[in-house]
């Protein structure tokens, strides 16, 4: 046992490097004014203050929780269907699909954002629109792998069972395969909102100049203002909407498996 | 009693495999019927066409006078209780029992009167809240049957429900399962390939196997007399044997005639002819109608578990010779080699093709170097003829360690056993006592080094060799000439008694006429 404690160190050092002290840095750069040195902490709130004072960034805010709340509701509506089609496949076609699938996710978002912003072109379609499109194509095959994994998963005599007791075809999936695949449906939601509500690189290269969302924020006020401080800010103003979000999800996933 | 469901000449294949052969099978109101076979025989299928969750290729199934092959299982008047209980993880007790209620829409008070009344019916009360993955095996099967009765079915199907259990467990299900079949008065159809559960629970027995249905009765019936040797051999412990019906009431088997009850025979109609053990008594040899000596004796609790032989085995006997083996010692390649004299069939030499290898392994030649090391042996010569004639084998390593053995080519007699069909066979043999001590499994060893074979006369088909008898102790051999015996099975019964007895002792079997039980011939389809 001790042996197996002493064979973590590695990882617990690699962990407190590049996760708890980036971290903790983020943490004191929100909390602080520009010009700190190592001896000299200047503490401030005014970048929180700052932020949630300006109707513009409070305008960003929004529409990055909208667009990714929207991607999420659309991959969902999509990806359900197309998850339990898949499920009810061979089992050699399943793989097959399931390759198909992650297929798209071998090749660089960034390459296939590109590929989008020419196809898009040739529509004239508002920026919203455009980025919508890209990130419901980006982050669909997380929603249907999650949700067909939960549906295969399941013992299908359980299906037998529900039509031997009088339950019908919807019947059965009202009252089976959904609530079944719950957690599943739970995976998806989250693996598809995270980057949706940060993403930069889809609003940024299908958008046009003048859309912005939340992560393009974070990346100008890093890579163009500088202002290390407010970017971070906004940075932890972010983790705290998402952990709040997925804390939200799992409670309401909890719930619905004691009803 | 009421003709509730009819099978009639249900066909049924999977990936062009015949599953069920023309089924015809009719069930009545309120019995217990048990559908019995080994795994494959097609029963499962049958209960899921009833179900509604398989189509038959051919052939209908009535319900209650109404055809019902176009009858969704939803919309069927059966429920199942399927093997692996198939419990909803995302519902507690309460809930997967209420399932079928729901879906009926049946009121809140309603239901909660049904499902508890079910609970009880199947003893979980209180049960209700709790979650079904984190219930025991049997009491995710109260839950599974307690989910099925309350929908008030006609029928009740249960796929080797008990299946799971243990012991103990099964048997209390068993009761249980019986006592809720006579209070709520419905068929149940249960599907087992346990004979014990069959016999225990049912009004009637299906037997079945590869697809069709062997014999239909009560218990009794199907134990008592089985329409052929399959059923008995499926349904409690058997001792078979080919018999010639001589005339009604006369059967010859072991070479002897026997008063029995059956007729209605062909005259001299081959049959087999089966004795239950606990209808066999052991008396002493001079008032049996056979006489045998005891092989083995098991203790079964209640009873012990003789077999007792009456007619030995088809045997060859052959001389073993334990010699000193001299291994040879190469100086300049500090290498040991040695092998033994060996005797060779000269039909082996004529048909079989025998390669080095084939000799190195009959003389048990090998060699090894001063750390023990095998050596692997890179050339055999011989001056073997086929003929029979004493020859000389060399057997030589790559750095020229050598030795030289004698090859006896011989023409063995065969006992060939015309009366019961057996040729045996067997060689003299080489052998030094190290090889003999060393040995795991002596027995096995003795059929290898003599090459001990038998055969079936008429198809060649190989017997097996059952019986090795030697009266030397593996242990302690010096060298000399050994007898050893190589016998085939013979005739043996098994029998079931409360007396003591011990192997070796002789005794005499006794049994009626009414102990004997004729059989037609099972027809094969090959």
């Amino acid at each position: 046992m001790k042996s197996f404690f002493r064979m973590s160190y590695p990882y617990i050092l690699w962990i407190a490097i590049f996760i708890v002290a980036p971290m903790v840095m983020i943490l004191l750069y929100a909390l602080s004014r520009t010009g700190n040195s190592t001896l000299t902490f200047q503490f401030t709130l005014e970048n929180f203050t700052k932020f949630f004072r300006d109707a513009t960034f409070m305008r960003v805010l929004f529409t990055s929780l909208r667009i990714a709340f929207l991607t999420t509701v659309f991959c969902l509506l999509i990806g359900y269907p197309a998850a339990l089609f898949i499920a009810n496949l061979s089992e050699r076609a399943q793989t097959m699909m399931v390759l198909l699938l992650t297929l798209p996710m071998w090749i660089n978002m960034l390459l296939k954002t590109y590929a989008w912003r020419g196809i898009l072109l040739n529509f004239d379609l508002e920026s919203e629109m455009k980025v919508f499109i890209g990130m419901v194509y980006d982050f669909l095959p997380y929603m249907i792998i999650q949700i067909h994994t939960a549906i295969a998963k399941m013992d299908r005599e359980l299906l037998t069972a529900s039509y031997d007791l009088g339950a019908n075809k919807w019947k059965t999936f009202r009252r089976v395969t959904l609530p079944l695949s719950v957690p599943g449906i739970i995976s998806g939601i989250t693996l598809v909102f995270l980057p949706a509500v940060s993403s930069f690189v889809i609003p940024k290269l299908l958008g046009g100049g003048d859309y912005v969302l939340i992560g393009n924020l974070i990346e100008i006020y890093f890579l163009q203002a500088g202002d290390w401080n407010f970017g971070s800010a906004i940075s932890l103003i972010m983790a705290l909407i998402i952990i709040a979000s997925m804390w939200l999800t799992r409670k309401l996933d909890r719930s619905e498996q004691e009803a | 009693m009421r003709k509730l469901i009819e099978f009639r000449n249900i066909v049924k294949s999977f990936d062009g495999q015949l599953v069920l052969k023309g089924v015809n099978l009719n069930i009545y109101e309120n019995e217990f019927v048990t559908l019995l076979g080994p795994s494959g025989c097609g029963k499962t299928t049958l209960l899921r066409i009833l179900g509604g969750f398989l189509e038959q290729d051919e052939g209908t199934v009535i319900f209650d006078g109404q055809c019902i092959d176009k009858v969704p299982p939803y919309r069927r008047e059966i429920n199942t209780v399927f093997q692996r209980y198939a419990l909803f993880p995302h519902l507690n007790v309460y809930e997967n029992i209420a399932f079928g209620l729901r879906i009926k829409k049946l009121g809140e008070d309603i239901i909660a009167q049904k499902v508890n009344r079910m609970l009880s019916l199947v003893n979980l009360e209180g049960y209700g809240k709790r979650n079904v993955t984190k219930l025991s095996g049997g009491q995710q099967q109260r839950v599974a049957i307690a989910r099925a009765l309350v929908n008030e079915p006609n029928v009740l199907l249960l796929d080797e429900p008990l299946g799971a259990l243990d012991l103990k467990l099964r048997k209390e299900m068993q009761r249980e399962l019986k006592r809720i079949q006579q209070e709520v008065g419905i068929t149940f159809i249960y599907v087992t390939h346990d004979q014990e559960e069959a016999l225990t629970m049912s009004d009637k027995i299906v037997v079945m196997n590869a697809g069709e249905i062997e014999q239909i009765g009560t218990p009794l019936e199907i134990y008592n007399e089985p329409a052929n040797a399959y059923v008995a051999r499926f349904i409690g412990e058997s001792n078979i044997v080919n018999g010639t019906m001589l005339e009604d009431y006369k059967v010859r088997f072991d070479d002897k005639n026997f008063d029995c009850v059956d007729f209605g025979f062909k005259e001299n109609e081959p049959v087999d002819v089966l004795i239950r053990p606990e209808d066999i008594a052991i008396v002493k040899p001079k008032d049996g109608v056979m006489r045998g000596e005891v092989k083995s004796v098991v203790f079964k609790g209640v009873h012990y578990e003789l077999m007792v032989e009456t007619r030995t085995g088809t045997s060859k006997t052959v001389e073993m010779h334990v010699v000193t083996q001299h291994d040879l010692y190469n100086d300049q390649a500090q290498e040991k080699i040695s092998a033994n004299d060996f005797y060779v069939d000269l039909d082996d030499l004529e048909n079989k093709d025998l390669t080095d290898q084939d000799f190195i392994s009959i003389a048990n030649a090998q060699a090894w170097d001063e750390d023990n090391r095998d050596i692997s042996l890179t050339h055999v010569t011989h001056n073997i003829q086929k003929q029979t004639g004493v020859y000389s084998i060399t057997f030589g390593t790559e750095k020229k360690t050598e030795v030289t053995v004698k090859v006896y080519v011989i023409h063995p007699e065969y006992v060939e056993d015309a009366r019961h069909n057996i040729g045996i066979s067997a060689l003299d043999f080489f052998i030094t006592a190290d090889e003999i001590m060393e040995s795991m499994a002596i027995s096995t060893d003795l059929k290898t080094w003599a090459s001990a074979e038998a055969w079936n006369l008429q198809d060649d088909s190989p017997v097996d060799i059952t019986d090795v008898k030697f009266d030397f102790d593996p242990a302690t051999i010096q060298e000399g000439t050994y007898e050893i015996t190589f016998a085939t099975q013979g005739r043996e019964y098994k029998i079931e008694t409360t007396s003591a007895h011990e192997a070796g002792d002789r005794v005499g079997l006794s049994f009626g006429p009414d102990d004997i039980h004729v059989m037609h011939k099972e027809v094969t389809d090959a």
